[in-house]
């Protein structure tokens, strides 16, 4: 369903990432962790085209990105590679001029052109589902941060999103938003939805994860199922991280 | 403005060797203007007359007496006469029974007549003034508060009033077509009518005026030495010289009637409440409403071009953004009365013709345009970057995410500096007087000029005028934000 290859970012002289090859099947939860700086964030964000890639290529649901694209074509590419991708921000990023019930709206009427009363029914029952029925009509900044970012989660998945992309979604919580937030995503995972989540909530990976890729300096340092990679780590890198995150 | 009891200012003359004449450079020619040869200088025939008085006084006086020039805006002259920073006015000022009240006038040195002036081969006017009887209501260019436009507003209501800052703006537009005709002194028509080859004299020159020499109500003194003068150079010939030299001198020059002042008929009306409202009350209020107009037009107009100006230079292709900065600082960096002038006397020239409303309504949101553009442009580098970021991540196009989320959002922002900006506009429309428009400020110049005994209740009119009108819109503009905000 997604298939990286010999991905290469740069930031200036900076090369962010340095050749990045993965792959993610339909259902997987792929969680990447690695020491901060080491690209997660900057991989995760090329994958909906909010960042332009400097060479290889993304293969998303049969649409592929790569570098030198007609900037139209380009243009056509990532608007139909995020019809299909949801994501969720570290900072969570709803409309702050908007009420819950209007975030949740807004693109299914706005983008997909569906009928507001239907896509009302919808957000309604999305809202229940991440725990938020009574919270429609509030305001984001009358939330509390976990509950902002369950809002996002509600957002993203009112897209009918193949695979959603979760950038760090924990980071900015206390340990109580924290679990409530990795609850939504457990129960979504259990679901089957396919997720690509960065995160340093170690405990969730092991879990919910069936594929954990280790980033370090723009490489993927290695790849396993969460038991491999944290019970019998195979690379130096990998130990390093896991020591330094059990800290 | 009586001070404490002080001495004639002729005394203080005489130590300082010299007197203070005001007068405006801007009004120009024959009067006071540049010198063509040397743009340092002035010249004109109010010029050489301030010297030959000084010359006169120093004659008659046995002290030396130097003349020395203070420039000022015309039609605040008797204001600058009163706070003592100039000794006399000496500026093409007619004597009126107005002016009488409030200054001590010196016996006339020039008698003016009015001159019709229109374009060559205009057979309506072949009768002259009775053209401007009706019933075509014909465009009649004049100086605002000037004996011109009394003489028409009086004696030619069917007549369209324009009214004008400048002479020669006048007899300009008179040649371009948007005035039937101007009516100007005599001396102003016979100066400059060499430059405008395509007008022509209508009529005989009518209304004779006199100009006299202002000086403050206590200069008793002062006054007898200057009315000495006069007749002491009237006499020796000294004045038709000086005239003759600028092509002004007539015949009622030499009119026993015309050359003395009037007896001094009016007797001060006592100033009611009453009165004063029924006198100004409804040209105020029809200037207010010129001003509250101008500024609704202009100002959604700048905010729309704003933030266009705006998106075009976040968001535009790099050519289109420099180009838009361009504009910004071009706007931002020359004056509005600038542009103003720009857009109702040099636009003509390439086929744009505008009235004064729509000049103004133009140059003021062309102008405000470039500061709403910065203020959004302010506003929408303020949103968040993860605010576009989650938009795009949900599907939408760039433009769509602009429309919905971010300009929204850069609109509650720049709300205390759109609005501050609104009332900013609002008091910059008086600067469209200077093309014609008649508003608050314009209004209040007008009354105050041919009213001059009542110039403090007339600012004091005009200021609450302002007030009310941009009160209402704080309050307004603090309601909006608090329900934005939630």
């Amino acid at each position: 369903m997604i298939c990286v290859r010999n991905l290469v970012k740069r930031h200036g002289l900076q090369e962010v990432l340095r050749g990045v090859t993965l792959e993610v099947d339909r259902g997987d939860v792929a969680v990447v962790v690695g020491p901060s700086g080491g690209g997660k964030s900057t991989f995760l964000r090329c994958l909906n085209g909010l960042e332009r890639i400097d060479s290889g290529s993304i293969e998303m649901n049969g649409t592929t990105l790569r570098a030198g694209l007609p900037p139209r074509e380009e243009e056509r590419r990532v608007r139909e590679i995020r019809a299909h991708v949801g994501m969720v921000f570290q900072q969570f990023h709803l409309f702050p001029h908007m009420t819950v019930l209007q975030n949740i709206l807004e693109a299914p009427v706005h983008v997909l052109r569906r009928p507001p009363e239907e896509a009302r029914a919808r957000a309604e029952a999305l809202l229940e589902r991440v725990g938020l029925p009574a919270k429609a009509r509030s305001l984001p900044h009358q939330l509390s941060g976990g509950e902002q970012q369950r809002v996002a989660i509600a957002r993203a998945l009112a897209m009918d999103p193949e695979v959603i992309l979760f950038d760090e979604p924990t980071s900015a919580l206390d340990p109580r938003m924290t679990g409530e937030v990795l609850s939504v995503m457990t129960d979504l995972a259990s679901e089957g939805q396919t997720m690509v989540v960065v995160t340093h909530a170690m405990g969730f990976a092991r879990r919910v994860a069936n594929k954990v890729h280790v980033f370090h300096e723009g490489r993927v340092a290695e790849s396993g199922p969460p038991e491999q990679v944290f019970g019998a780590p195979r690379e130096d890198v990998t130990r390093e991280f896991l020591r330094m995150a059990a800290d | 403005m009586a001070g404490p009891a002080r001495a004639d200012t002729l005394d203080e003359i005489l130590e300082r060797g010299g007197f203070t004449w005001g007068a405006d450079e801007e009004g120009g020619g024959p009067f006071i203007f540049p010198d063509p040869a040397d743009p340092a200088r002035r010249t004109g025939f109010e010029v050489d007359l301030a010297a030959a008085l000084a010359a006169e006084l120093t004659r008659s006086l046995g002290r030396p007496i130097e003349a020395r020039f203070c420039q000022a805006q015309w039609d605040k002259l008797p204001d600058l006469l009163k706070t003592g920073r100039i000794d006399l006015v000496l500026n093409g000022y007619e004597w009126s029974p107005e002016r009488a009240q409030v200054m001590a006038s010196t016996v006339p040195y020039y008698v003016y007549e009015l001159q019709l002036l229109a374009r060559a081969g205009d057979g309506r006017f072949a009768a002259g003034w009775d053209a401007l009887l009706g019933p075509e209501r014909l465009k009649v260019g004049v100086l605002g508060g000037s004996a011109a436009e009394r003489h028409v507003a009086e004696r030619y209501p069917a007549a369209e009033l324009k009214s004008y800052d400048g002479n020669t703006n006048a007899m300009g537009d008179v040649v371009k077509g948007r005035l039937d005709a101007t009516v100007q002194d005599l001396p102003i028509a016979a100066f400059y009518g060499k430059e405008f080859p395509a007008l022509r004299v209508a009529g005989e020159p009518a209304a004779p005026g006199r100009y006299v020499i202002f000086v403050r109500k206590e200069d008793g003194r002062l006054r007898e030495a200057l009315d000495r003068a006069i007749l002491a150079l009237r006499d020796r010939g000294a004045l038709r010289e000086i005239y003759g030299r600028y092509g002004i001198w007539t015949r009622v020059q030499e009119d026993p009637v015309l050359t003395s002042l009037p007896a001094a008929t009016v007797t001060a009306e006592a100033l009611t409440v009453a009165g004063f409202l029924a006198k100004h009350g409804r040209t105020f209020l029809e200037a207010a409403g010129m001003t509250v107009l101008l500024s609704l037009v202009s100002m959604p107009l700048a905010i729309l071009l704003g933030i266009l100006v705006a998106l075009g230079r976040l968001y535009g292709p790099r050519p289109l953004s420099l180009a838009l900065a361009a504009y910004v600082e071009a706007l931002r960096g020359t004056p509005l009365m600038l542009q103003l002038f720009v857009i109702f006397y040099v636009f003509p020239a390439a086929g744009i013709r505008l009235d004064a409303f729509a000049a103004s309504v133009l140059g003021l949101a062309v102008n405000y345009s470039a500061y709403e553009a910065e203020i959004y442009r302010a506003g929408l580098q303020a949103v968040h970057a993860g605010q576009m970021e989650a938009a795009l991540a949900l599907g939408m196009s760039r433009g769509l995410a602009l429309r919905r989320i971010v300009i929204p959002q850069a609109v509650r922002i720049v709300i205390p500096a759109v609005t501050n900006d609104f009332i900013a506009l609002f008091k910059d429309t008086s600067v469209c007087s200077v093309i014609t428009v008649v508003e608050l400020t314009k209004r209040y110049n007008i009354a105050a000029m041919t009213h001059p005994a009542e110039v403090l209740p007339l600012a004091a009119v005009t200021g609450l005028l302002y007030l009310a009108m941009s009160y209402p819109l704080s309050v307004f503009s603090r309601r909006m934000e608090r329900r934005l905000h939630g």
